[in-house]
């Protein structure tokens, strides 16, 4: 073997110890190291060069970026984590033919479609959706976050909020904290336009506050034009539009003659 | 998606086919190739474009004699081009050929061999090759005249060598190989670019759009899309596939109501032939107006020979205008199959929260006030807390404003509010401004579409002026005699 491939091992090995203890900050440096050396192979992507030593470092690389998108999610960095799966997926999609798929490409690929959740961007989610082949959507991690978004999109968040309590894999359960926090964004948003008043007991229901000191630091800080009075929170609506009063005659009057001069074209 | 390849025959002008009727099939490709002559030395790229036209309809008499005889016509025995595309063709019994070849030699000499007729001669073997599902050979005799065309780079060719890529690409896609041509398409398309060759911009566009879709790569679809010049369509077969493919590319990115524009246009502009392509993006269509909420009329359903096509998706909105999940679930099983291969399964799996929202508004059109649980039960929400799902679910819709109403939480009601009259607002304004808008669009493109051809315009303008030079000078004549008279 050539020594620089012992030498990733070897670091390698070290970093997936490190990952048990969850000590982060070795990790970390571990990796930086990691992927400095990986930019020495040809054989990776984006060159994907045939070298005799293709196959095996094709692997080490991707299981070493598969770690790395599991530490990102344990130290709940969403940027890294969004760089690495970067990093990683060249090799879930060009790679086919050279390497045996990889045991933690649904899990890891569910993570994702999770994160896009998470963030609320569900136009990649679409996409990326679009991209896994139809059996893989049998596949549970998969199938959970799919599962997750329709509910979302419905407004069952009931159903998206018990979702954690099955989840696939254990570092689904960082992300699943974080969608807490979206869905109570989107709840919010809803109660706004759907309801007149509600009791703070209700309210706090709703969101998912245990005390009320909670409710109230909330709505300070995310929704301060909500008003609390006699033991009930006031949503303040949006002004419905009103039955116009006045004639827009400035309007009008350039509608009109664009259609005079439009005409004149025509005759 | 191959019915699309249907499109580019169906421009072909109905008037022409009788006037070619009665030579020979080699007499028409001789014509045609005097033609692009013309064109060439002209340099009139309407009359290659015509010649393109004239060959397409030629298509099905294509046969290897044929072929090989006008070879020999066209190309110099000796020169490269000649000796490749031979290949591809079957070996002839000698007494056609002995004749082919002697009218030929005797031509050949004489005429110098130009870059339109080579490139001619490509896509003719390359036509024929493929209509013979000679696939393989189709994709390296493609590869061979892209490889060529890189060297020429003559404003007349542009038509040909958009047809080039076309094939080029359909060769590929028949061999199930489109990955490995992307990098060349690519290229191909920055040549273009480069050249200001802008139909074969426009044509390598879509075709890399196409390559990407076919794989399923969105995100780099609509990164080259958003990023490629785009410029006035030079043909309207491609601005319709470009179209159609924007359409997908949008309804993916949940764009839904720019996704039904761009399908809807595709589909009015694509020609009546195209039978293939019209039924895919009515399937589109039908799919992203459904996701918008409103429901497709029954007659885009019993549109003349869609009408099988689409009866998937006529069973689809049936379950979606009801609002029934249940119905909605059967019908997503029956067809599941049709749906893959369309691949829109992912799209109908979003329906269904569509569906859940047609109930809800037919429950709040029909109660001003009804209890949240007999909302679940009409909605059929089967979960452990079917109550407290139907409020989010109404509140969410509340919000996205699919109803108008509100919720009661501590009586547990859904109040729904009087629709207010519209004609009170400015709304009816709006509508009837954004119709004339769109006549008189309509009208100035239509002026703007209509074409001359170049040059009679000018050979007009020239007579007339003569005529005013020569009646000027007459009068100068004239004048000068008078003051010659006036001198004496």
């Amino acid at each position: 073997m050539d020594p620089q491939l012992v030498e990733v091992t070897q670091i390698f090995a070290r970093l997936k110890a490190a990952l048990l203890r969850n000590d982060f900050g070795t990790c970390n440096n571990l990796l930086s190291q990691l992927k400095v050396l990986l930019t020495k192979y040809p054989s990776l992507p984006p060159t994907f060069q045939q070298t005799p030593t293709a196959v095996e470092e094709l692997q080490i690389a991707r299981d070493i970026y598969e770690h790395a998108v599991l530490l990102s999610v344990k130290t709940e960095d969403q940027d890294a984590f969004e760089r690495d799966f970067f990093q990683l997926k060249p090799f879930y999609t060009d790679t086919c033919g050279l390497i045996p798929p990889s045991p933690q490409e649904c899990p890891i690929l569910g993570l994702n479609l999770l994160r896009l959740l998470v963030q609320n961007r569900i136009a990649e989610f679409h996409t990326e959706l679009e991209l896994l082949p139809p059996n893989a959507l049998e596949n549970p991690c998969i199938k959970h976050a799919v599962e997750l978004e329709q509910s979302f999109m419905e407004g069952a968040y009931n159903r998206v909020l018990s979702a954690r309590k099955t989840v696939p894999h254990e570092t689904y359960v960082h992300f699943m904290d974080l969608l807490a926090k979206t869905v109570r964004d989107e709840i919010a948003g809803c109660s706004e336009k759907a309801y007149d008043s509600l009791s703070v007991a209700d309210a706090k229901k709703i969101l998912m506050f245990s005390s009320d000191q909670e409710l109230s630091t909330y709505i300070e800080e995310d929704h301060p034009e909500w008003e609390i009075k006699n033991g009930f929170v006031f949503f303040q609506k949006a002004k419905e539009s009103q039955p116009c009063k006045e004639i827009p005659s400035l309007q009008l009057i350039n509608q009109t003659l664009s259609y005079a001069r439009e005409l004149e074209r025509i005759v | 998606m191959t019915q699309e390849v249907e499109m580019k025959e169906a421009q072909v002008p109905s008037h022409s086919v009788s006037s070619f009727s009665t030579p020979s099939t080699l007499q028409h490709l001789k014509d045609i190739a005097a033609l692009i002559e013309t064109g060439a030395y002209a340099k009139e790229v309407r009359r290659i474009v015509k010649s393109v036209r004239l060959t397409i309809m030629l298509r099905r008499k294509l046969k290897a004699s044929i072929l090989s005889a006008f070879l020999s016509f066209a190309l110099s025995p000796g020169s490269e081009a000649h000796s490749k595309l031979f290949s591809y063709l079957p070996k002839e019994d000698e007494h056609d050929m002995d004749v082919d070849t002697a009218s030929s030699a005797a031509q050949g000499s004489v005429k110098h061999l130009l870059p339109e007729i080579e490139i001619f001669c490509y896509l003719l073997v390359l036509i024929f090759l493929i209509d013979q599902k000679r696939y393989d050979e189709a994709k390296t005799c493609s590869s061979n005249s892209i490889a060529r065309l890189k060297n020429i780079n003559r404003r007349t060719v542009d038509v040909l060598s958009s047809r080039l890529y076309f094939y080029y690409s359909y060769s590929h896609e028949l061999t199930n190989s489109l990955a490995e041509i992307r990098g060349n398409l690519l290229a191909l398309h920055r040549m273009a670019t480069l050249r200001h060759d802008e139909l074969g911009q426009e044509t390598l566009l879509n075709l890399l759009l196409r390559n990407y879709l076919y794989y399923n790569l969105y995100d780099q679809a609509e990164k080259l899309r958003s990023k490629a010049p785009r410029f006035e369509a030079h043909s309207n077969q491609q601005f319709c596939r470009y179209l159609f493919y924007l359409g997908k590319i949008r309804t993916i990115q949940l764009e839904y109501t720019d996704a039904k524009e761009s399908l809807l246009q595709a589909a009015r502009k694509a020609p009546i032939a195209a039978r293939g392509f019209r039924i895919q993006c009515n399937k589109w269509a039908i799919i992203v107006r459904l996701l918008l909420g409103e429901i497709p009329e029954r007659t885009v359903f019993m549109q003349k020979g869609m009408k099988k096509a689409l009866s998937p998706y006529f069973e689809l909105t049936n379950a979606v205008r009801i609002g029934d999940l249940e119905l909605f679930k059967t019908v997503a099983e029956k067809f599941s199959s049709t749906f893959s291969s369309d691949r829109t399964n992912n799209l109908i799996v979003r329906l269904r929260h569509n569906v859940i929202r047609t109930g809800l508004r037919n429950i709040s059109i029909s109660y001003s006030r009804i209890s949240l649980s007999d909302v679940a039960k009409k909605l059929r929400l089967d979960s452990e807390n079917p109550v407290a799902d139907a409020e989010s679910i109404v509140a969410k819709a509340i919000r996205d404003g699919a109803i108008d109403a509100t919720i009661d939480h501590a009586n547990g009601w859904m109040l729904s509010k009087e629709t207010g009259d519209i004609y009170s607002t400015n709304e009816p304004q709006i509508a009837f401004h954004s119709r004339i808008a769109f006549c008189l669009n309509m009208h100035n493109d239509a002026v703007k579409a209509l074409r001359f051809p170049p040059n009679s315009h000018k050979e007009k303008e020239g007579a007339e002026k003569r005529r005013e030079r020569q009646q000027q000078e007459q009068e100068l004549a004239k004048h000068i005699a008078e003051e010659e008279d006036d001198d004496f």
